[in-house]
């Protein structure tokens, strides 16, 4: 009796759910709500690792982390100047397992920016932004949405760093909302509205206190559900494309989306593609439960393992109380930042403002000017595209090395002594020198190729490296007063001050 | 049961009709509907808006005293809660701000090992070192010219006046002066 009991429950833990047929699928999937996030047959293609590498699913999770260490954290931490820090000194030393919590938030935030970065990286390496010719989905649109989620969780990090209220937090978003100021015209205006005032304060505080615990991840969430969604309603992974010309091949007939399961009217014209009998069958799929629920389970579990183990490791620093009339040197702003800072070293302007807003509305634009068809779901596309995206990697290294020299060896400033104008040097500067550059080299490869892929892809990997030395050079190669130090070099002990 | 099991399709030539046709009275009110709808929306969002912009600002006063003339040293006092540079030059007193023009870090005074006569942009003066910015390493002359670095433009110079009542020195941040103001006490 007890033991009928227990297997009773065991069954029930585990969830030995075979379905018989599709039918029964499918009605397992209108009534079960985890289903809903996965179709009932998962083709063989993209259940292999190298397919996603699993980085969307990893980043949702670590979000999932994020949200609950953060609705503890908010019961602990007071949002006021006088008390901000010290909520965060009792996290590390008086709140039972605090520095536990803290640890992990921080450790999952980093995390998360550099998952998002290289689940973009996956994507757009394998062609995945593509809208495919066979069924035309929306995946284009879905890249938007996922270039809006980097922007979100950058923000999200972002409004996040003041909150300790130490040095390192205030500093770094002295220099963050000043970026802000950089904008013509409008810019201080944006500053203040961000500050709430016209010096960082408490009503700065609690406008990002409000911003990071409420309406950024709200917006998070919501955007990551549609993002998801669509995944869904495009079939899938879009290494799917790959099964669709297979069946092509097969059978001439065109595949339809096939409405094998409707959303019960939620969703009216188009279809959930959850099966279509034309692409997947027995031989090239497998049913998602529990091939599919078991993988992510998996990662899941790994994921949030290897968060809560790194947390043991990485302490999470915190520095002196934020003291306005103390600026540490050299004052630098989040790793993920840090390019950024660099490039802001040459031209607030154009560093700061210009080359972000083009790189994100670049990022953007990217499957709108590259709609060539072809290898979708495929790492570099084919050979010819590895070609390409090596001598990218290769050009985008050596350039943004020539910069960085020109940068430190002969600051524009320098070169041309005589002239005073801002304008002149937020034209002329290491920053619009890379940009140059790299507009320059699709336009290249485009001529020489006549590929939009092979010229998208170059460009997209010289970006990826450049961020990479960018990014490696402000947070290692600059120190007090942001000069050049080589790892090995020491910096000043007593740097030069008052 | 039905809707689970379905199979239809909408065919995709079917085009519904009335789109492109002539406007229909239940077109112009349904679009009437969301034009009024999206201006309630905006005029509901002006007071969210508007109320995050401070009409009152809690922060330090722009104007403040700085202490009595006599009690600044020779040469460059750092007024840390200020962040201002006092100079002295026997009773001649001038402030430059010691906020970045790059992006608000404070600058460090770098000093010479002995004061040397300078000019810069035609002004001569006698120039007791130079600012450093350490966030992005942005450079000034003694007088505050940005000469190397991003910093767009020199530092600020404040207005400086004797208080009649106490006899102390004021600083009026909000008045910017050019650089060879000198108040002589």
């Amino acid at each position: 009796m007890i033991l009928q009991r227990l297997t009773g429950l065991w069954d029930k833990l585990i969830w030995p759910w075979r379905p018989e047929s599709n039918r029964e699928a499918g009605s397992g999937i209108v009534a079960n709500f985890l289903l809903h996030w996965f179709p009932n047959r998962i083709s063989l293609r993209s259940l292999k690792f190298s397919a996603s590498m699993y980085l969307g699913t990893i980043t949702f999770v670590v979000f999932m982390v994020l949200t609950v260490t953060g609705v503890v954290l908010m019961f602990l931490y007071v949002p006021s100047v006088e008390r901000a820090y010290w909520s965060i000194k009792d996290l590390d030393h008086a709140v039972s397992f605090g520095w536990l919590l803290r640890r992990l938030h921080r450790i999952s935030a980093h995390l998360m920016v550099a998952l998002v970065f290289l689940h973009m990286f996956r994507v757009f390496l394998t062609g995945s932004y593509k809208a495919g010719e066979i069924v035309t989905s929306a995946r284009p649109f879905n890249w938007v949405l996922g270039v809006t989620l980097l922007v979100l969780t950058l923000l999200l990090s972002f409004t996040g760093y003041l909150l300790p209220w130490d040095q390192l937090a205030f500093w770094a978003i002295t220099v963050g909302t000043n970026i802000a100021a950089a904008v013509p015209w409008v810019g201080e205006t944006i500053r203040q509205f961000l500050l709430g005032g016209t010096i960082i304060g408490q009503p700065t505080l609690i406008r990002f206190y409000v911003l990071h615990c409420a309406l950024l991840p709200i917006a998070l969430f919501a955007i990551a559900a549609w993002h998801m969604w669509r995944i869904r309603k495009d079939g899938g992974l879009a290494i799917v494309e790959q099964d669709r010309q297979e069946a092509l091949n097969r059978e001439p007939a065109v595949p339809k989306k096939s409405k094998t399961y409707s959303v019960l009217g939620i969703a009216s014209g188009t279809t959930v593609q959850v099966n279509d009998p034309t692409t997947l069958n027995e031989s090239n799929s497998v049913p998602s439960t529990p091939f599919l629920t078991v993988r992510i389970l998996v990662v899941t579990l790994l994921t949030i393992a290897v968060s809560i183990g790194l947390s043991l490791v990485v302490q999470a620093p915190l520095e002196e109380a934020a003291n306005p009339e103390v600026t540490p040197n050299p004052a630098k702003a989040p790793w993920y930042f840090l390019g950024l800072q660099e490039m802001v070293g040459y031209s607030a302007l154009m560093g700061g403002v210009i080359v972000p807003t083009l790189v994100i509305f670049g990022l953007m634009l990217i499957p709108f000017l590259d709609r060539e068809q072809g290898g979708i779901g495929l790492w570099f596309t084919d050979g010819a595209g590895r070609k390409w995206a090596v001598f990218g990697f290769l050009y985008g290294a050596i350039t943004t090395c020539g910069c960085l020299v020109l940068a430190i060896l002969a600051p524009t400033r320098d070169i041309f002594p005589t002239i005073e104008s801002q304008f002149f040097f937020d034209l002329v500067n290491p920053a619009t020198f890379l940009l140059a550059l790299f507009a320059g080299m699709y336009f290249v490869v485009l001529k020489k190729t006549a590929s939009t892929r092979y010229a998208a892809m170059a460009t997209f990997c010289a970006f990826i490296i450049s961020f990479i030395i960018l990014t490696y050079t402000g947070t290692s190669l600059r120190g007090p007063n942001w000069d050049f130090f080589w790892p090995w070099q020491a910096w000043p002990a007593h740097p030069m001050a008052l | 049961m039905r809707a689970v099991a379905s199979t239809e399709t909408i065919p995709s030539d079917v085009r519904v009709s009335g789109d492109q046709a002539k406007p229909t009275r239940r077109g112009f009110l349904g679009r009437l509907t969301a034009a009024v709808a999206a201006a309630g929306a905006l005029v509901a969002s002006w007071p969210l808006l508007r109320s995050l912009v401070p009409n009152v600002l809690y922060e330090p006063p722009k104007k403040f005293r700085i202490g009595a003339p006599e009690s600044f040293q020779e040469g460059v006092t750092f007024l840390e809660e200020h962040r201002l540079f006092l100079f002295r030059e026997r009773s001649n007193f001038h402030a430059i701000s010691g906020i970045c023009t790059h992006l608000g870090c404070t600058v460090k005074f770098s000093p010479f090992t002995l004061p040397q006569e300078e000019t810069v942009r035609d002004f001569a003066y006698r120039a007791l070192g130079e600012f450093h910015c350490p966030c992005h390493g942005s450079k000034f002359r003694g007088e505050g010219t940005n000469y190397a670095g991003p910093a767009p433009r020199p530092l600020k110079c404040f207005h400086l006046e004797v208080s009649p009542a106490t006899g102390e020195l004021v600083v009026d941040v909000s008045n910017e002066v050019s650089r060879d103001f000198r108040l002589v006490v």
